[in-house]
C-alpha cells in the first residue's frame, strides 16, 4: 500500500482510531504525508509527543504552535519544559512568544534550564520598564544575584555592568537631588557631558576616576561639553 | 520575460477585490499598520472605495468607529498578537456600538488554526466570517519580489522563528504551480537548505492532496524557469553592514525607504506637485513614490552615487534643449507634434527637479567629515587590514557621540570579515558603549551575540579555511576575499564592469555566490590568474571552456562554497510523471531553448546595492533573466535595529 501514491492515510487512521486500535492508527498515520492533517488526529489521539515531532518536521509554525498550546494548558510545567528541552525550535518559539505575554513563564523556563544570563537579563528588562527608580533598582540588585552562582565565564563581565548600572543610577539621584537638575537615566557620557557644560567639573572629574572612563575618551567629552556651553577660557 | 511581477500585482488586487465584493454593501475597513503599505503597492484607495469601502481604520489605533454596519479586518494571521487585538476590538464594538454588527476577518496569507483558537477564546468565532486573503510576493519592481515580511530578520535570526521560510515556501509552489517544478533548486546557507526541504515537502503533500482533490499543481519541470538559486543572508552578514553607495541604497541608508516610499523635506524635493498654493498645510514632509515607472530614477537607482551628479547634469541638459526646441518651431504639424510632448517634458522636469533635491541631500550627508571617517573604516575592514589598527577610530566615534547604530554597525562588520573580536577588544568596546549609550544596552550587546553579529574570536572558528569536511560555523571572509576576489581595485564606477562598483570596490559575497552558478567563467577568468596557483583552483580542471553550458551548480567552486557558513546543496526535480515528460517532449518540439528565467531567493532580507549588483549580472547574461525574490528589503541599519533596547533608565515621573 506504501508506494500507491495519493492515498488519504488520514482518513484510513482515523477509522482504525475509530475501532479502537490506536497503536495501528499510529502507525498507520505515519504514511500520511500531509502534517496539517496528521497533528490534529494525533492530538486527538494523545499522543502529543509525536504531534509535535510531526508539526515540526512540517516547518509549519502555526502547527506547532497549535501542538504547543495544546500541551501548555495539558501538562504540568515542569514537563512542558523538559519536552522543550529537547526541541530547540519548538522552545525558542515558546520563547518568542512569550517575551511579550507571558513573563513568568519565561522565568521559570530559564529558570529551569539553568540560563543565568538570560534569566538576568529579563530581570534587567523589567528593571527598564520599572515604574520608579527603587524598583528599578531592587530588580538590577536581583539581577545581579541570579548570576552570583552561574558558571558562564560572561557572568563575570555581566556582574560587573549591572554594578555599574546601579552605581550611575545612585550617583545621579545624589546629583538631581544636590544640583536640581534632571541626571537620572542619561549615560555616563551624557551626564558627564552636561555636568561639565553646567561647570561642576570636580564632580564630573570625580565620576570619571570612579568609572575609570579612559583619559582620551574623557577629553573628548570635555571639550564637546565646553564648545557647546561656548566655554572657550 | 515572463511577467511575473504584473501577474502578481493583478492577482493580489483580484482576490483582495474578491473578498470585499463577497461582504454586501458599504464597509469600514481595519488594516494593521505593518500590511498598509504593501497593500498601497497593489491598490489604490479609489479602488477600494469603489468596492464600498468608506473608511479606513488601523487596527493598532483601537479607534474604530460604528459608522458602519459592516466591519472588515485586514491582517496578517501568522501573528498571535493581531487576533487577540482583533478580537479585543471586536469586543468592544459589540458592547458600545448601537447597532448590530456584521464582522469579516480576512486573514492574510492563511487562515491560521492559532488565530482561530484566539477567537474562539474570545468568544467571537461564531460572530465573524473568516477568510483566507493569499497575500505572498508583493512586487517591488518588474524583477524585484518580496514578501514585505518587515520583521523577518529579527525573526529569523534573533528569536529563531523560521516562520517566514515556511511563508516562503508556500510563495513560491505558487511559482511553480503557475509556471511548473523549479528544474533545479540550489542554494547555501542553513535556511536555505530548510526551505528546499519544505518545497519538496509541499510537492508531496500536494501530489496527495492532487489525487483527492483534483488540484492542478504542474508535476513537470518547468520550460521558462532554469533554476531557483536560494542564498541564507547569514551566509554572508558583512555585506549589509557595509554603507551601500548606490543612489538607491544610501537614500535607503539616509532615509529609508519603505513600499517603494520615501518621506522627505519639503524643502529638499519642493511641494508636491498641484499644491504650490497650500501654504496652510504645514506639510514638512512629502510622501514620494520612486520605483521604475518613474523614468530618469530607473536610470539613476543602480547607478554609483559618485556618478550621480554628472548622470542628473546631462538629463538636464537634454531637457533644456527639449524645451528650447519650440522657439525654432516653424510648422503647426510640429508645434502640434511639441505640445503632445509636453506633458511627458513636463513630468521629466519634475522628477528632474526631485532628484536634484534628494541627490543634493545625499551630497551633504556623504560630506559630512563622520561619514567619511566610518566609510574609511569601512574599507579598511573589507580590504582585509589588521582590524586592530581601526580601534582608534571606532573609539573616537564612540567619544563623538556618533549614533549608536553607526559604530555597532563598524564593531558588527570587523566581527564578521574577522570571525569575531578578540576577548580583550571586545570587553574593552562593550564597556565605551555603555558608558557612552547607557547601560540599557546590555541587552542590546546581548541580543547581537546571540545573532551571530558581534562574538568573540575563539581560534578554530578562524582557521577553517577547507580542513572539516563538515559545514563551519562561520563565513571565513579572509579566505573567500581571494579566492572570489571580493575586492577589485580598479572598479570602475561610471560604466561598471563588475558588481563590486556597488560598494566601491567590494563585491558582496552573496552576489558572487550567485555568480558561481551563473558566471562560471567570468569568475575562474580572474581568479585564475590572480590566485597564484594555490589551493584554491587545483581541484579543477585546466581548461575550462567547456564549463559554462555544461556545468550546472556550484561546480567548480566547492572549495570557497565550503569557507561559507552552513550547508550547500543542489537538488533536481523530476518530473512525477517519466511518460508525460516524453509526451510533452514530443509533442513540444523539446522546448524553445529561449531566455529562461532564474529566481534568486535571499532568505533574510536583501540591500538594494545587492540588487543592483545583480541586474549587473543580468545584463551581462544574454542567455537568462534574474527574477529577485527576497523575505524583506534590508538595511544594515535595519539589522542593528532589531537589537537595539530602545527603554532607558530615565522613564520616571520627574
Amino acid at each position: 500500500l506504501s508506494d500507491k501514491n495519493g492515498v488519504s492515510f488520514e482518513v484510513i487512521a482515523r477509522a482504525a482510531y475509530d475501532e479502537g486500535r490506536a497503536t495501528l492508527a499510529t502507525q498507520l498515520l505515519n504514511y500520511e504525508a500531509r502534517a496539517g492533517k496528521q497533528v490534529p488526529l494525533l492530538l486527538s489521539m494523545n499522543e502529543d509527543n509525536l504531534a509535535l515531532d510531526k508539526a515540526i518536521e512540517s516547518g509549519d509554525t502555526d502547527l506547532i504552535f497549535f501542538v504547543l498550546l495544546q500541551m501548555k494548558s495539558k501538562l504540568p510545567l515542569s514537563s512542558f519544559f523538559r519536552m522543550l528541552s529537547t526541541r530547540p525550535l519548538a522552545s525558542s518559539l515558546v520563547e518568542a512568544s512569550a517575551a511579550s505575554k507571558d513573563r513568568s513563564l519565561l522565568k521559570d523556563l530559564y529558570y529551569q534550564d539553568d540560563r543565568a544570563i538570560a534569566s538576568s537579563n529579563l530581570l534587567l528588562s523589567d528593571a527598564l520598564s520599572s515604574p520608579s527608580l527603587s524598583t528599578a533598582i531592587d530588580k538590577l540588585k536581583l539581577s545581579h544575584r541570579t548570576l552570583a552562582e552561574s558558571k558562564d565565564p560572561s557572568a563575570v563581565i555581566h556582574q560587573k555592568h549591572l554594578v555599574e548600572t546601579q552605581q550611575l543610577l545612585k550617583a545621579q539621584e545624589s546629583l538631581a537631588r544636590d544640583l536640581d537638575t534632571s541626571y537620572i537615566g542619561l549615560s555616563l557620557n551624557e551626564t558627564l557631558n552636561r555636568l561639565i557644560r553646567n561647570g561642576y567639573s570636580k564632580r564630573a572629574t570625580k565620576l570619571q576616576s570612579d568609572f575609570h572612563v579612559p583619559e582620551k575618551i574623557y577629553a573628548w567629552i570635555r571639550l564637546r561639553a565646553l564648545v557647546s556651553a561656548r566655554n572657550f577660557g | 520575460m515572463l511577467n511575473y511581477a504584473d501577474q502578481i500585482k493583478e492577482k493580489v488586487r483580484k482576490d483582495l477585490l474578491n473578498l470585499l465584493e463577497g461582504v454586501r454593501g458599504k464597509k469600514n475597513l481595519v488594516v494593521d499598520e505593518d500590511l498598509a503599505g504593501p497593500l498601497g503597492l497593489v491598490s489604490k484607495y479609489s479602488t477600494l472605495q469603489q468596492y464600498g469601502v468608506d473608511k479606513v481604520f488601523f487596527l493598532e489605533r483601537k479607534n474604530i468607529d460604528a459608522s458602519q454596519k459592516n466591519v472588515v479586518f485586514l491582517s496578517r494571521g501568522e501573528s498571535a498578537d493581531r487576533a487577540l487585538a482583533i478580537a479585543e476590538q471586536i469586543k468592544r464594538l459589540q458592547q458600545e456600538s448601537q447597532i448590530e454588527h456584521e464582522f469579516s476577518v480576512f486573514i492574510a496569507p492563511r487562515r491560521t488554526l492559532v488565530a482561530n483558537k484566539i477567537f474562539e477564546e474570545a468568544g467571537v468565532l461564531g460572530d465573524i466570517s473568516v477568510e483566507e486573503f493569499p497575500l505572498y510576493f508583493l512586487p517591488m519592481d518588474v524583477d524585484v519580489l518580496s514578501l514585505e515580511l518587515e520583521h523577518s530578520f529579527a525573526d529569523l535570526f534573533l528569536h529563531r522563528d523560521p516562520t517566514c521560510i515556511y511563508t516562503a515556501a508556500r510563495a513560491l509552489m505558487l511559482v511553480q504551480q503557475k509556471h511548473g517544478l523549479f528544474p533545479r533548486i540550489i542554494g547555501k546557507g542553513d535556511g536555505a537548505h530548510r526551505l528546499m526541504e519544505m518545497l519538496f515537502r509541499m510537492r508531496t503533500e500536494a501530489s496527495v492532496d492532487d489525487k483527492s482533490t483534483k488540484s492542478t499543481l504542474g508535476t513537470l519541470p518547468s520550460a521558462v524557469i532554469e533554476s531557483l538559486i536560494i542564498i541564507d543572508r547569514d551566509v554572508d552578514f558583512g555585506t549589509v553592514l557595509l554603507t551601500q553607495l548606490t543612489y538607491d541604497g544610501l537614500l535607503d541608508e539616509v532615509l529609508g525607504i519603505k513600499d517603494n516610499q520615501i518621506e522627505a523635506d519639503t524643502a529638499i524635493v519642493g511641494p508636491p506637485p498641484g499644491q504650490q498654493n497650500a501654504t496652510t498645510q504645514s506639510a514638512l514632509k512629502r510622501k514620494l513614490t520612486i520605483d521604475s515607472s518613474d523614468k530618469l530614477y530607473e536610470q539613476l537607482r543602480d547607478a554609483n552615487f559618485a556618478v550621480i551628479g554628472p548622470l542628473l547634469n546631462k538629463v538636464a541638459r537634454r531637457l533644456q534643449t527639449d524645451m528650447q526646441n519650440r522657439h525654432s518651431n516653424m510648422t503647426t504639424a510640429e508645434l502640434r507634434q511639441f505640445v503632445n510632448n509636453l506633458p511627458g517634458l513636463q513630468a521629466e522636469q519634475q522628477s528632474l527637479k526631485v532628484h536634484t533635491g534628494l541627490a543634493e541631500d545625499m551630497m551633504k550627508f556623504t560630506r559630512n567629515t563622520t561619514f567619511t571617517r566610518v566609510l574609511e573604516i569601512q574599507q579598511n575592514l573589507a580590504a582585509g587590514v589588521d582590524p586592530s589598527t581601526q580601534h582608534d577610530a571606532i573609539e573616537e566615534l564612540i567619544a563623538k557621540d556618533t549614533p549608536l547604530l553607526t559604530v555597532l554597525r563598524l564593531l558588527c562588520l570587523e566581527s564578521c570579515f574577522f570571525g569575531g573580536l578578540k576577548a580583550k577588544d571586545l570587553e574593552h568596546f562593550k564597556t565605551l558603549i555603555l558608558q557612552a549609550y547607557g547601560y540599557q544596552h546590555i541587552l542590546t550587546l546581548d541580543a547581537l551575540e546571540r545573532m551571530q553579529l558581534l562574538f568573540v574570536r575563539t581560534g578554530n572558528i578562524f582557521s577553517n579555511a577547507t580542513s572539516q569536511a563538515t559545514t563551519v560555523s562561520k563565513t571565513n571572509y579572509n579566505y573567500l576575499r581571494k579566492t572570489l576576489r571580493l575586492l577589485v581595485d580598479e572598479v570602475n564606477e561610471s560604466e561598471p564592469n563588475d558588481i563590486a562598483y556597488v560598494y566601491s570596490g567590494y563585491a558582496p559575497l552573496s552576489v558572487r555566490l550567485v555568480q558561481c552558478v551563473l558566471q562560471k567563467q567570468y569568475l575562474l577568468s580572474f581568479t585564475k590568474s590572480s590566485s597564484s596557483g594555490s589551493s584554491s583552483s587545483k581541484s579543477q580542471p585546466p581548461s575550462t571552456p567547456g564549463i559554462s553550458s555544461a556545468a550546472h551548480g556550484w561546480q567548480g567552486f566547492e572549495d570557497a562554497l565550503k569557507a561559507a557558513k552552513g550547508q550547500t546543496f543542489n537538488k533536481i526535480q523530476k518530473g512525477a510523471d517519466e511518460a508525460v515528460t516524453k509526451a510533452r517532449a514530443v509533442l513540444g518540439g523539446g522546448g524553445t531553448g529561449g531566455k529562461k528565467t532564474v529566481v534568486v531567493f535571499f532568505v533574510g532580507g536583501i540591500t538594494r546595492a545587492e540588487i543592483a549588483a545583480l541586474r549587473l549580472l543580468e545584463r551581462d547574461n544574454p542567455i537568462r533573466d534574474i527574477l529577485i525574490c527576497t523575505t524583506s528589503i534590508i538595511t544594515g541599519n535595519k539589522m542593528i535595529d532589531a537589537a537595539l533596547e530602545a527603554r532607558t533608565f530615565g522613564g520616571y515621573g520627574e
